[in-house]
């Protein structure tokens, strides 16, 4: 753990870990495009045994997500009460194998005979019909109408300060890069025992069954080094491919950044399901909605989503958090300025993604 | 009943008491031969000129070898489910060549999982291979621990799987397995059985690789999976250590069994003597 004083950063880092890389994503702005997905799935996993999965994936929430009810399928740490120590966590906790039918098959669509062969069917999906997929319960949602809710969550690898993918492997061959946090695979050393799967709680690693590997989000890292054909240094695709630009990237001991103000000034900036004590570097905004409706349309003083499902999501800070935003929104309507708005606001790309500071 | 046929019934008492006096002496000898042998040894047996039969699962050389069963426990080990394993025994028959050392593993399993069959649907995310290894010292000669060994005394390890097929790994201690290889594997599955074979020359021509060239009995341990019980990594059925016996054997020349043969023969003879003589008086 490196706490340092004066001149080091302040922050909580994993052992032999020099900065972190970070993200965080403002709940709020996402419109359920999938650009990011997309991005993501263009980039890195179009084939090869990588159809089925999503390192970037964007669920509905309420909903089971994807995979099919990843935050029931165990894995992470207990915590440190549990374990009674004063620690950051307790044992590492064994998880479940998602099935195939949890993440949904590739689909293969008839575009061949529609495009090409002048045929008139409707596009749809190929012999056995699907029965889940990413995204499956898409804007379903909660409440009853008018009061009816639901927002995104997008969802990457968290490049977690303690990964429990990576204790759970008993080869060692996952593991956090010590430049960046950025947790990768190891593809000579991986066998294949799927452990990691079993072991991240957010269910982001996956099984190419053709290579008999795990697999998972990198970070981006070529684009991160500037390893692209211009050698600039960029985001990862899913933040630099969104519409409305809601993730701000960097390193989250940068104290001049946006990102460490947000998680360690602010604490606006949260982590999803900080139970699991893995200890996430991916953070997000937590989403308010407009107050809820009388059946004849007047506003109440009720929250539309209701907070202790964002407790369920996002741990006892989402009061604080939302509270903070509340008041430095008033403080804008008031026309007074706020450090924080303008953080949650900004246009300005080099103020967004901050990657080139520990250069 | 006439001459001729009383002279006939003779002759064939004759060969019922030879055939039974046969059975009783080779009743006194086996099980003086097999009980020279100890517990923990794998008998590997010379067939100059079956390598191409050998090479095959069920070929008929191995008809000429003798099987040896073997307990297998689950293997002490950190992985989650670590006591869940399902295959509690295997049989081993080993065989050589002038250049290559046979070892067939058989074992039942009602199950067969890996995508050695074309016609196989694609596997599952979840679903993992029946495998199985062979482990051996790096060094002929040693004794390393029977978990993977350690870096001092690093295993080689023969691992077929139904998914990937023969690979040679070496490790020194859990977790460190590392590919040095393919070894020859070869397998079928009968009857909710596996037979795999794995085939290496005698001779090492690398590093790390165990060479039976001498004339020194081998380490040998087995560990079998069951992929539908989903066992992978540390989560295995394994036997102790065994040995392959391709020395003189600890048991030296067997004299035993010539004792043994000789004292048979001899109240074969005794009792041949004694009825031929009753029959004439
Ligand atoms: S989110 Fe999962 S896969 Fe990513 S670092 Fe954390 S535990 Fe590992
Ligand atoms: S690209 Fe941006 S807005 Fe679209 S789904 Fe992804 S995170 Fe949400």
């Amino acid at each position: 753990m490196s706490t340092q004083d004066d001149d080091g950063p302040t922050v909580e880092l994993a052992d032999g870990v020099e900065h972190q890389v970070a993200m965080v994503m403002d709940l709020n702005k996402c419109i359920g495009c999938q650009s990011c997905t997309v991005a993501c799935k263009t980039l890195w996993t179009e084939g090869g045994g990588r159809e089925y999965m999503y390192w970037n994936n964007v669920e509905t929430k309420p909903g089971k997500g994807y995979p099919r009810n990843w935050e029931e399928k165990g894995g992470g740490f207990e915590s440190a009460e549990q374990a009674d120590k004063e620690d950051t966590h307790g044992e590492r906790q064994v998880g479940e194998l998602p099935s195939q039918e949890d993440w949904g098959r590739p689909w293969e669509f008839n575009h061949e005979e529609i495009f090409y062969d002048g045929s008139d069917e409707s596009l749809k999906p190929q012999g056995r019909s699907p029965e889940w997929g990413p995204n499956w319960d898409e804007d379903q949602g909660a409440g009853e109408y008018p009061n009816s809710y639901y927002f995104y969550l997008p969802r990457i690898c968290n490049h977690c300060t303690h990964p429990s993918c990576a204790e759970a492997c008993p080869r060692k061959a996952l593991y956090k890069r010590e430049e960046d946090g950025i947790v990768l695979v190891d593809q000579e050393r991986c066998r294949g025992y799927r452990y990691c799967v079993e072991g991240c709680p957010y269910n982001k690693v996956h099984f190419n069954v053709m290579k008999k590997k795990s697999e998972k989000c990198i970070f981006c890292y070529p684009r991160k080094e500037g390893e692209g054909p211009d050698d600039e240094v960029r985001p990862p695709a899913c933040a630099s491919e969104c519409p409305p630009q809601l993730r701000l990237v960097g390193f989250l001991d940068d104290e001049d950044g946006p990102i460490y103000k947000l998680v360690e000034e602010y604490e606006v900036a949260l982590r999803l399901h900080p139970e699991f004590h893995t200890e996430p570097n991916v953070y997000y905004i937590p989403p308010f909605a407009p107050p809820q409706h009388t059946e004849n349309g007047e506003t109440v003083d009720v929250e539309r989503i209701p907070r202790p499902y964002l407790e369920e999501l996002f741990g006892e800070q989402v009061h604080d958090a939302l509270d903070t935003i509340e008041r430095h929104r008033d403080r804008v309507r008031r026309g007074q300025d706020s450090e924080l708005m303008e953080l949650l606001t900004t246009k300005d790309m080099a103020k967004q993604y901050r990657l080139e500071v520990f250069e | 009943m006439s001459e001729r046929s009383s002279a006939a019934d003779g002759r064939r008492s004759l060969v019922a008491v030879a055939v039974a006096l046969t059975l009783v002496t080779v009743a006194a000898v086996v099980p003086a031969l097999v009980g020279a042998r100890p517990a923990n040894e794998v008998p590997v047996t010379e067939l100059p000129d079956a390598d191409d039969s050998l090479s095959e699962p069920t070929g008929d050389a191995w008809e000429r070898t003798p099987a040896k069963e073997i307990a297998l426990a689950s293997a002490p080990s950190g992985a989650p489910n670590a006591n869940d394993t399902s295959i509690e025994s295997v049989s081993v028959r080993a065989a050589y060549t002038d250049e290559r050392l046979f070892v067939r593993l058989s074992w039942d399993d009602p199950s067969r999982d890996g995508n050695v069959s074309p016609a196989n649907a694609t596997p599952q995310v979840n679903s993992f291979a029946d495998a199985a290894a062979v482990q051996l010292p790096a060094d002929a000669g040693a004794n390393p621990g029977i978990a993977m060994g350690s870096d001092r005394t690093p295993v080689n390890v023969w691992y077929w799987s139904g998914a990937t097929g023969g690979q040679e790994l070496l490790a020194g201690g859990p977790g460190t397995t590392t590919p040095i290889g393919s070894v020859g594997s070869n397998a079928s599955y009968e009857d909710g059985r596996w037979h795999v074979v794995y085939a290496r020359n005698r001779t090492a021509d690398a590093e790390n690789r165990t060479s039976f060239d001498g004339d020194e009995d081998v380490r040998v341990a087995f560990a079998v999976w069951n992929g539908n019980n989903s066992e992978r990594a540390g989560q295995k059925a394994v036997s102790e250590w065994q040995y392959l016996a391709l020395g003189p054997g600890p048991e030296g020349p067997p004299y035993e069994t010539i004792l043994w043969a000789v004292a048979g023969l001899a109240i074969a003879a005794v009792v041949v003597a004694t009825v031929v003589g009753v029959r004439r008086t």
